[in-house]
Formats: structure tokens, C-alpha cells, sequence
């Protein structure tokens, strides 16, 4: 034993070189990002933010008849960075230019589609003519109404929930605290409030109130015009986005509880316990929340009471929001099955076997969902005849 | 064998890391250095032996060299006559590694879990998710508050001063324990290790997630303490370079680099004396004929 380590000097000597290697390696593993953008739909085509970065419109009948992309309408952008290079991770190990991720799911807005940019610490909201788009590296071509906010070469927060809009506004929060509300004609910032934590939540609309939360355990009621109405602590910051009722605000905390929040006040109705956090969006459908958590399982629970009706346990955690389609409520795991499941008793229906982890949320036209997977692809699956429609693989670009 | 380490040794340091934050009132920065101290604290009795191994190796390195000279030839028989020295002074040659070795995991999941614990990205906030314990304590502290004095533990820190200060404690450790070498291949050794490695991880401040680099400081300065009451005293950081050696080195003996004045442990102690008695015995014998 002692003569190996005599005779083996050199190669033991290379032992503190390979440590300091090993965690220059675990250093940069860590804080990559992707990003997992949803679909925004109109007029036969499908609006989404890449992994690589891009955005995407993609033509449903052309996606359908197997064309070579892109096809008509269909187009695609790059999105250039709003960060500082090593602005997560370091000049170690990060890329001369690091490019930006789109964890938001898109919204369409006239002849818009408005794309929130996540970029390290910095972000940006960009709305392109979706019908002849003049946006080129970063640049809007303003005499076809688009615009980026902030404009210019200018920055937020970083943009990991997906805006919403009311009217001719729109609402997004971003990971510097502030809640924006940006005129959508024009790009302009109308008002914005500061939560005083990251906001990494889609805020939601009711009436005349935006509710967002942020990652300092608040939840706020904002009125139209960026005034608090209410806001309120909850014992864990919040994890998932808020589902609003007709009475309450449903959001998935850190601490394996999702809340009901009552609308008037923001006081506590009641919770639920589960096994991991509640990080997807709950949907609310009749008096029943459909709640996906990370413990692999789905709840069904009284809107009223809080009270489990049944749970689905699927093959991984449940990371993107479950939807509703007629009777069935269809969910995907992140390990790469969509479940179709009856929403009165939660007996499986069908499954679906993706292959690839999903984590944006799903989209459902007719008996149709849309699925954006992690191995860089999107999926139609007929649910009724539980097969695979058409794919389209777009690949990173390095 | 990836499960095993995150259920056995990630996992427990990670949350450990968390719930002390929470307790320490949301301070994710004080929580790095109390569990830092906490574990240096735990392996300390396996420090302290490493210290002493590696400073009994070091009194023995002289006449280490001398055996090399002679049985430049006889690799075996220069194995049998090193083992003979190292029985005699009563020193395992692997005393210094294995303390090492079993330190070697913690340090790296104390690296892992500081990284982890910040979820700077979605990614690694979701990825969080699935080694934390269903516990209260940990549930309300998550996500970390990243700001600690004048930092965010999830970015490098663009001033100099945290560079300055790991480059430097890392400087004052290294510079403490390396004594000064006569031979000119080891000296461009021992002032690569003295010089670059602090160097290196000064640089490496500037990119990474000034957490980490929080770890590394105060690690630095346990270490520095540890071998100031181990050791006894500030080592080789006060002794001046040895100086290059004559151009004929064949015949002429070099004097042994000069240890610090210290107070010797006991194993020290027993080392230098029964290598001082080898060595005086060796002498007689061979009437200096064997120069360094």
C-alpha cells in the first residue's frame, strides 16, 4: 500500500489540481437556466418561447402536413441577452455572451405577442408584430407598433412569470421586486410597485385587482391604478402563481402547504398540506382546485373546505399546471407522462408517454394538447385517441 | 452511487445549512460561516493530526533526500530504507492523507450545498425542491435571502475585497506550512503552491457566487489558527527563502532548512529527535560522505 503511494507520487500529486477542477465543474453545473415557455395561440398558430432563447411562431397546418420550417406565417427570432457576462456564474465559466432564457409564457395582444425576457440578473419585455414581424437582435421596428421595455440597451428584473394583460395594459412582475405596468401601445411604463421582494410569480387579475406575490412571503392586492389594496404574510414565501376563484387566491407555498387566501381581505380561508412544494399554477374548475405538487402526486380539493376529494400519483413531480379539458383534467410529470384523468374521481383515462421532462405549461384546443418538452421539441397529442399528432424539434444553436 | 452521496452526505449539509439560517434569523451569510466553523470544529481532531503528520514528514525530508541520492539505482531498496526511516521515526507516510481524504467529501458537499442552497436560477430552485426534509424550519427560510454586508452570496463580488481577503488568508495558510526549499525543482513546487493557488482562487473570487468565497475565507482562517496552536506559532511564514544552492552540489552539505521556533508537539518531538539520531548515526558511518 505505502509502495503504490510511493510509486504513484506524480499521479497523487495531480490530486489537488482534479479537486480544484471538480469544483470549478460543480461551480459552473450549477446555475445554468433554460427557460420552460408555454404556448400563446391565434389565428392557426402557436406562439412559444425556445430553450435556445428564441421565440417562436409556428403554424399549426404546416406543423400538421410535416413542412419544412419555417413554412408560411411561421417565423423565428433570437432574443440577445440583457446581462452582464458572468453575471450568474463568473468569467469562469459562463460564455462571452450569455444568451437569454424565456421562462414566460408569451400573451397576444392585437397584432403583438409580448415575450418576457430572462437574462441572469437583469430582464426585458419584448412585443413583436406577430403578423409581419420587423424585430431584428433586439431592435423593434417601431413603425410596426413594436417595442421593447425598458427600451433600448436598458434593463429590469428578470422576467420568470409570464405577464398578464387587462385592456390595453400590461402586467409583469420581475425578480428586482417591482410589479410593472406597461402601456402596450406605445411600451411605456405606466406605473410599478415595489413588493420589496423577487417576484418569480405571474400575477392574476380579477376585476379591478392584480394579486402578486413575492419571495418575501407577501401577497398583495394591487388596485388598477398601482395602489395596495391589501396585502398579507403567509408563514412561507409563495412557490407557485395564484389561481383566483370566486372567493379566494390559491398559491403553493415553500413549506408543502397550498393556501386559500380570501379576495376581500387576504386573510388565510384555509390550507393544505402536501408532501413537496405546490409549484405549478392550481386550476380551479367548479367548486374543485386540481393542485399538481413535487411529491409526484395531484390533489383534488373542496374549494370551499380544503378538504383532499381524491389524488393521482403520477411517475415524477408535477411541475407544469394541470388544465381542463370537458370532463378530464390532464397533467404532466416532469420525468415525461401526460395523464388524463376523470375530474370527478381521478381514475386515469389514458396516458401518454412524452419521453422527454415537461415543465411549461400545456395547452389544450378541442381534444388536441400542446406539449413543449425539455429535449427541444413540441408535441400535438390527440388525448381521445391518446396518439402523437405531429412533433416539431427545433435544436440549440451553439 | 449519486443517491447515495445526496441521501448520506449532501442532503444532511444542505439542510443543516438552511435550518441554521433560518435560526440565524434569515442571514444565509452567518450560516456559512457558523456551519464552516461547526464543521471545521467536528474534524478538528483530524486536522490536528494531519498538521502533526505533515510536520514529522518534514523533519525527516532531509535525510528522505539524502536516501534518494544514494539508492538513485535501487528503487526497492531505496522503498526498504525509507520505510526503515519512517518505522524508526515512528511516522505512517500516510498519516497526512487519510485526515485528508475523510475531509475531503464534507468540504465538497459544504461547496455543493452552498451552491444548491441559493437557488440563483429556476433550475436549481426547482432542483432544491428534491433534497430538502419536510421540515417547517426548512420550508420557511426558502428562498434564501442572498444579501449579507455588502454582498449578494449568489454573485461575484465586484469590489476587490473578498478577492483580496481569500488570496491573502490563503497566502498566510500555505506560506505557514511550506518550509523553504534548497532543491530548485522543489522550490518552483512549493512557490507554485504558495504563490498560484492563492492567486488562482483571488481570480476565481471575482467569477463565482460571493458565497462561496465567503466559505473559502473562513476556512483560511480556521486553518490559520488550527496551525498557529498546532504548530505553535506563525511556522514557515517567518523563516526568509532558503538560499540556492552552490553549483557543486556533490560534495558540499546543505544545511537543513531552519525550522520556526516553536514549542514541538510530542510526536515532533520524537520525530526530530530519532531523526537526529539516525542521522547522527548515519554520519559516523558513512563519514559524511553523502552531501545533500
Amino acid at each position: 500500500m505505502r509502495s503504490f503511494f510511493k510509486k504513484n507520487r506524480k499521479v497523487l500529486n495531480l490530486i489537488p489540481v482534479l479537486i480544484i477542477l471538480g469544483l470549478l465543474v460543480i461551480g459552473c453545473a450549477g446555475p445554468t437556466f433554460q427557460g420552460w415557455s408555454g404556448f400563446a395561440a391565434s389565428d392557426g398558430m402557436l406562439y412559444f418561447g425556445g430553450i435556445d432563447g428564441k421565440v417562436y411562431a409556428i403554424n399549426l397546418s404546416a406543423r400538421n402536413q410535416n413542412q419544412t420550417f419555417p413554412g408560411e406565417n411561421e417565423w423565428v427570432f433570437n432574443i440577445p441577452s440583457t446581462g452582464v457576462p458572468g453575471s450568474i456564474c463568473g468569467t469562469a465559466c459562463a460564455p462571452a455572451s450569455p444568451r437569454a432564457s424565456i421562462y414566460a409564457t408569451p400573451i397576444i395582444l392585437g397584432d403583438l405577442v409580448c415575450v418576457g425576457v430572462y437574462s441572469g440578473d437583469t430582464g426585458k419585455v419584448v412585443a413583436i408584430n406577430r403578423l409581419s414581424p420587423g424585430y431584428n437582435e433586439g431592435v423593434p421596428q417601431r413603425s410596426k407598433g413594436e417595442w421593447t421595455y425598458p427600451s433600448g440597451i436598458k434593463s429590469m428584473g428578470a422576467i420568470v412569470g409570464s405577464p398578464i394583460a387587462a385592456d390595453s395594459t400590461l402586467f409583469v412582475g420581475t425578480s428586482d421586486g417591482y410589479l410593472y405596468s406597461i402601456d402596450v401601445v406605445y411600451g411605456e411604463n405606466k406605473w410599478q410597485f415595489g413588493t420589496g421582494g423577487k417576484i418569480w410569480t405571474s400575477p392574476a387579475i380579477e376585476g379591478d385587482l392584480i394579486y402578486v406575490s413575492n419571495y418575501d412571503k407577501k401577497i398583495f392586492a394591487i388596485s388598477s391604478a398601482g395602489s395596495e389594496v391589501w396585502s398579507s404574510e403567509l408563514p412561507a414565501s409563495v412557490a407557485s402563481s395564484p389561481a383566483v376563484s370566486a372567493d379566494s387566491i390559491l398559491v403553493g407555498a415553500f413549506d408543502n402547504h397550498l393556501y386559500a387566501i380570501d379576495r376581500a381581505n387576504g386573510k388565510e380561508r384555509w390550507n393544505f398540506a402536501g408532501g413537496n412544494w405546490f409549484w405549478s399554477t392550481p386550476l380551479i374548475a367548479g367548486n374543485t382546485v386540481y393542485a399538481g405538487c413535487l411529491d409526484n402526486k395531484l390533489y383534488a380539493i373542496d374549494a370551499s373546505t380544503g378538504q383532499e376529494v381524491w389524488q393521482f400519483v403520477t411517475n415524477g413531480p408535477i411541475v407544469s399546471a394541470p388544465i381542463s379539458v370537458d370532463n378530464f383534467v390532464i397533467v404532466a410529470s416532469d420525468v415525461g407522462d401526460l395523464y388524463v384523468l376523470d375530474s370527478a374521481t381521478g381514475s386515469m383515462a389514458s396516458s401518454i408517454h412524452v419521453g422527454s421532462p415537461v415543465k411549461a405549461p400545456l395547452l389544450a384546443d378541442g381534444n388536441t394538447v400542446y406539449v413543449h418538452a425539455g429535449n427541444l421539441c413540441v408535441y400535438a397529442f390527440d388525448i381521445q385517441r391518446g396518439e402523437k399528432v405531429w412533433e416539431f424539434c427545433y435544436s440549440v444553436e451553439e | 452511487m449519486l443517491d447515495i452521496w445526496n441521501i448520506v452526505i449532501l442532503e444532511p449539509v444542505l439542510n443543516g445549512l438552511i435550518w441554521l439560517t433560518n435560526v440565524l434569523g434569515g442571514s444565509f451569510g452567518w450560516a456559512i460561516i457558523v456551519l464552516t466553523i461547526v464543521i471545521n470544529l467536528l474534524l478538528f481532531p483530524l486536522r490536528v493530526r494531519q498538521t502533526k503528520s505533515t510536520k514529522a514528514m518534514q523533519t525527516l525530508q532531509p535525510k528522505i533526500q539524502e536516501l534518494q541520492k544514494k539508492y538513485a539505482k535501487d528503487q526497492k531498496r531505496l522503498q526498504q530504507e525509507m520505510m526503515k526511516l519512517y518505522r524508526e521515526g515512528g511516522i505512517n507516510p500516510l498519516g497526512c492523507l487519510w485526515p485528508m481524504l475523510i475531509q475531503l467529501p464534507i468540504w465538497i458537499a459544504l461547496y455543493q450545498s452552498i451552491m444548491q442552497a441559493l437557488g440563483a436560477t429556476p433550475e436549481s430552485l426547482l432542483n432544491l425542491s428534491q433534497h430538502l426534509y419536510s421540515l417547517p424550519a426548512i420550508g420557511h427560510a426558502i428562498p434564501l435571502n442572498d444579501q449579507f454586508l455588502w454582498l449578494h452570496l449568489s454573485r461575484p463580488d465586484p469590489n476587490l475585497i473578498l478577492a483580496i481577503l481569500v488570496g491573502g488568508t490563503m497566502w498566510v495558510q500555505q506560506k505557514m506550512v511550506t518550509p523553504p526549499a534548497a532543491d530548485p525543482r522543489q522550490r518552483s513546487m512549493t512557490s507554485l503552491t504558495t504563490t498560484m493557488m492563492p492567486l488562482m482562487f483571488g481570480l476565481f473570487t471575482l467569477s463565482f457566487p460571493s458565497g462561496l468565497a465567503l466559505y473559502w475565507v473562513v476556512s483560511n482562517i480556521i486553518g490559520i489558527v488550527i496551525q498557529y496552536f498546532v504548530s505553535g506559532g506563525w511556522g514557515y511564514l517567518r523563516t526568509p527563502a532558503a538560499p540556492k544552492p552552490p553549483p557543486t552540489p556533490a560534495q558540499k552539505v546543505l544545511p537543513a532548512p531552519k525550522a520556526p521556533v516553536a514549542e514541538p508537539s510530542k510526536t515532533l518531538q520524537k520525530a526530530t529527535e530519532e531523526s537526529k539520531t539516525i542521522k547522527k548515526a548515519s554520519e559516523e558511518k558513512k563519514k559524511g560522505f553523502f552531501g545533500r
